[in-house]
């Protein structure tokens, strides 16, 4: 297996650490007081999504040695390691390493005071991704950085609260668990839009000429667009149709469609993640 | 708690202050697609800015890849390196280049080199 494909599917699951970390940190500051027993819970996930995710990076970018020298002696080549880590890149990946390190602390107690350090973590570590890349080098990059944090820290809002809903719904009575699905649909249904918004206009602002969108790195941009409309659909369901039929139910566990629609949900989120780690992994606007 | 997101937001502010770039190969020697009667006594590669070039290889068809080594630390914008004994035949050079903002660019030039 070459190091380019072995990077893939291990940058993949970075990306869905860090988001679902940060996504679990998010989750608690704007969700945690109406939590009657599923803070713990959460609090577990986002401390193992964001060690996880940890590790991933580390290996990531151990693995950029590898790719760089386009074998695995690049994994000991010294001047190899130092390029990996000294350069943009590695340097954003400390620092995420760093963020989510901090979230892990914040995330081992309850109280404000922590839920502020892990969100602080969960900010750096997504941001973080914007101190590399495509969008980092480019003439708009004042217009480009800001919505790229802002695309960023919604999509770890939205990918990384799936479990945690998925989580409340398993643990906080009925009543609360439609609640608090009901006051995320409220809160996603302004923000999901601007992760769309947000993504399409730095599309257009990196590949402002039709000819782009006809080479790989413009069709990915457009698999990735077509992923996230997709997605838009459980969403809708999760919101307009399993959300109020389970409200309306009297039955003590939550409906196994809407468990079913959460994981399709996640999955296809996962696969956004495949398309966006070879898209900046390997191609170039 | 409002510190915590300012010191976050400060952290991610000062680290971002330099810009990166890409690299992208402008030029080749021999040219992509070209024909040669004489074996090259070396391959140069021409980039958009400086990049550090960190895999090259020579494959014949048929055969299996052959790295090329002794390649320089430092980044520059055109390389030139010298090449291994080339019989005739066709001919892919593949390269591995790093640009400033970590990015890897890989890319490769084919050409053919006829009996003189």
């Amino acid at each position: 297996m070459s190091p380019d494909l072995l990077w893939t599917p291990v940058r993949t699951l970075a990306l869905a650490g860090v988001f679902q970390a940060a996504g679990a940190a998010f989750f608690l500051l704007l969700f945690g007081p109406w939590l009657a027993r599923a803070g713990p819970p959460i609090r577990r996930l986002g401390r193992y999504a964001a060690l996880t995710g940890l590790l991933l990076l580390a290996a990531q970018q151990w693995l950029q040695g590898a790719r760089m020298a386009d074998g695995y002696e690049g994994l000991f080549d010294p001047a190899l390691q130092r390029l990996a880590w000294g350069g943009s890149g590695g340097r954003a990946a400390l620092l995420q390493i760093f963020g989510l390190a901090l979230l892990v602390c914040g995330l081992a107690r309850a109280g404000r005071a922590a839920a502020g350090a892990a969100s602080s973590g969960a900010l750096i570590a997504a941001c973080a991704f914007a101190l590399t890349g495509h969008t980092s080098d480019h003439a708009q990059r004042a217009l480009l950085a800001p919505m790229l944090c802002v695309h960023l820290v919604l999509v770890s809002f939205w990918f990384g609260a799936l479990l945690p809903l998925a989580i409340c719904s398993r643990h906080e009575a009925r009543s609360d668990a439609v609640a608090l699905l009901r006051g995320f649909s409220g809160v996603a249904g302004w923000l999901v839009p601007a992760i769309g918004v947000a993504g399409l206009a730095m599309a257009l602002i990196l590949v402002p000429a039709p000819s782009g969108w006809r080479a790989a790195y413009g069709l990915l941009l457009l698999a990735k667009l077509g992923a996230f409309a997709l997605l838009l659909l459980p969403a809708a369901w999760n919101r307009w149709c399993a959300v109020p039929a389970m409200a309306a139910s009297d039955a003590r566990t939550v409906p196994m469609a809407l468990r079913r629609s959460i994981a399709i949900e996640y999955l296809l989120m996962i696969a956004v993640l495949a398309i966006t780690a070879v898209m900046t992994g390997f191609y170039s606007p | 708690m409002h510190r915590f997101p300012a010191l976050a937001l400060l952290i991610l502010g000062l680290w971002s202050l330099k810009a990166q770039a890409h690299a992208h190969l402008i030029q080749a020697t021999p040219a992509d697609g070209g024909v040669l009667t004489q074996a090259p006594p070396s391959f140069t590669l021409l980039f958009n800015e400086p990049a550090r070039l960190t895999a090259l290889s020579i494959q014949k068809d048929g055969e299996e890849p052959q790295k090329i080594g002794g390649l320089a630390a430092a980044a520059s914008a055109r390389w030139v390196i010298a090449a291994p004994k080339l019989t005739p035949g066709s001919y892919t050079l593949s390269y591995r280049v790093v640009s400033d903002d970590s990015h890897i660019m890989s890319g490769n030039v084919k050409f053919r080199l006829r009996e003189p």
